[in-house]
């Protein structure tokens, strides 16, 4: 790897450092090592002590702005005075178009945040460990990644990385097996992954556009649309509707398919959405927070040719 | 909704009984499960059309063509295809009585919930159908229908329930002969396809 991690966990450091000593944030999100295994944890630095235990390297897997949201929305204790300054986060670049995302749907008050971005050739997946220089194969979603920079930082830390793709020129090869499938051998294979799945709601969980404060899976007023029974019909339902509801939003961090806790490739119904929605109405999800979201908004000349 | 629930229950009892039969059979294991729907559908071949219709539609349904009758549920919208269904009736155009329709304000509304819902419960085909672009009652409620659907119809595709099977028109309120030609060309399409087994609950519609 071209990039020197090591150097960049040391400036992380310092900048957290800086920040939590001068009290400008209440704490820096960030990954910690965990204590007995490889892979790296999330820690909610709040001392100078916390923000030398942060940690950058190719396992720092999960995205954090998974918490973001959450901490945003946590109102203060009974008589307890609310603490106004920002939140320190460590993203991504795959994190950072999170951020975008969420500020486009006006999940994050201006001036709410302060982003320590870090710029990544790519991320390891700790599922499948490999003899090398890092020990883990590279992650999937990191071989199709589009942004190796951050989109959204106070303070970007590493080297700029070139760009070597774009939306654009993605040929979606990871789902065309499944396109070329025919419908009935395209059913059997879902409906294999839905026997499997347990319906834990781990992708949702993990999922940082999934910020819904009631989620429609958990609704039962005044009509529950989906019911606890784990059989393939309301598996299938569950999947068919949260893709849709993260149709032209998913930013593929890849998060849902990490969490899943049965290898399900729910990775392929997000990308597949991701595809269509590029065609059809030319969506670039987690791009730029002045762009309009997919569903909230339309064109005179949407493309209609399914439609009697 | 309960209206057409007792009507999906009427010709599907035999096969639902048989799919609950099967389940239990096969429950300890997923393979086992394929095998017991097989043994299930040739017992009853002889004797129930209907039920082997349920259990083994891909090759039943070329058999039994005129037979079976699709169960299309249908979202018109109040202003323009709701009207326009009126018109088809109150002129006497002939259309086939397989479709059930609910009305709701504008083809906005329709969830995409709806649409799956309306498939567990045993719809063999779910037709939306509201204003053409620029004439929503609601200024652009149709235009956001345009949206949300369409990527419901590439989602159903994908997860490998033909896209066939839901169908998005625009009927204005004038087009009568239209709203009989979608539905009598829907229908026909659905004969085709053969029932929807993918998605029905395994107790059948409640």
């Amino acid at each position: 790897m071209a990039i020197n991690r090591d150097a960049m966990q040391t400036e992380i450091r310092e900048v957290a450092r800086k920040w939590i000593e001068a009290g400008e944030v209440r704490f820096v999100l960030g990954w910690e090592k965990s204590p007995n295994s490889d892979l790296s944890r999330p820690i909610f630095a709040s001392s100078a002590d916390d923000a030398s235990r942060l940690v950058w390297n190719g396992l720092c897997t999960g995205n954090l702005t998974r918490y973001l949201v959450d901490e945003l929305r946590k109102k203060p204790k009974r008589g307890e005075e609310p603490d106004c300054r920002p939140i320190g986060i460590v993203v991504k670049p795959c994190d950072s178009k999170a951020l975008v995302e969420l500020t486009k749907e006006k999940q994050i008050p201006e001036g709410s945040i302060k982003v320590i971005g870090v710029t990544c050739e790519g991320q390891l997946d700790p599922s499948r460990p490999e003899p090398g220089n890092d020990a883990y194969a590279k992650a999937d979603k990191c071989s199709v990644c589009h942004n190796h920079n951050p989109l959204m930082a106070d303070v970007v830390i590493g080297d700029e990385v070139a760009e070597t793709s774009k939306l654009e020129d993605d040929d979606f090869s990871d789902v065309k097996g499944l396109e070329e499938m025919t419908t009935k051998e395209r059913w059997e294979f879902w409906k294999r992954q839905s026997e499997r799945c347990v319906r834990c709601y781990a992708c949702r969980d993990a999922c940082p556009m999934c910020y819904c404060v009631e989620c429609i899976f958990d609704r039962e007023k005044p009509y529950r649309w989906n019911d606890k029974t784990v059989d393939v019909p309301e598996n299938v339902f569950y999947h068919v509707i949260r893709g849709l509801h993260l149709a032209g939003r998913c930013i593929d961090c890849g998060e849902c398919e990490r969490a899943c806790p049965m290898d399900i490739p729910i990775r392929k119904i997000n990308r597949y959405l991701m595809k269509r929605a590029y065609q059809r109405f030319g969506v670039k999800p987690g791009q730029d927070p002045e762009d309009e979201s997919m569903f909230g908004s339309f064109d005179m000349n949407d493309p209609q040719e399914e439609i009697w | 909704m309960s209206m057409d629930g007792k009507d999906t229950k009427a010709p599907r009892s035999q096969g639902d009984r048989g799919d609950a039969e099967n389940q239990e059979v096969g429950s300890q294991e997923v393979g086992s499960q394929e095998v017991g729907s097989q043994e299930v559908g040739s017992q009853e071949v002889g004797s129930q059309e209907v039920g082997s219709q349920e259990v083994g539609s891909q090759e039943v349904g070329s058999q039994e063509v005129g037979e079976f009758e699709p169960k299309i549920i249908g979202f018109l919208c109040n202003w323009c295809s709701y009207t326009g269904a009126d018109l088809a009736g109150t002129s006497r155009i002939q259309y086939p009585p397989n479709i059930r329709v609910i009305k709701v304000m504008c083809s906005g509304r329709v969830n995409p919930q709806f649409v799956m819902k309306a498939f567990q419960e045993g719809a063999d085909g779910v037709l939306v159908s509201g204003c053409h672009p620029g004439d929503c009652h609601y200024i652009e409620g149709n235009f956001h229908t345009r949206r949300k659907l369409t990527m419901l119809r590439d989602q159903l595709e994908f997860m490998g329930i033909e896209a066939e099977r839901f169908q998005i028109s625009w009927v204005s309120a004038s087009e009568g002969i239209k709203f009989a030609e979608v539905v009598s060309n829907f229908t026909d399409r659905l004969r085709d396809l053969g029932p929807q087994t993918q998605l029905v609950k395994r107790g059948g519609a409640r």
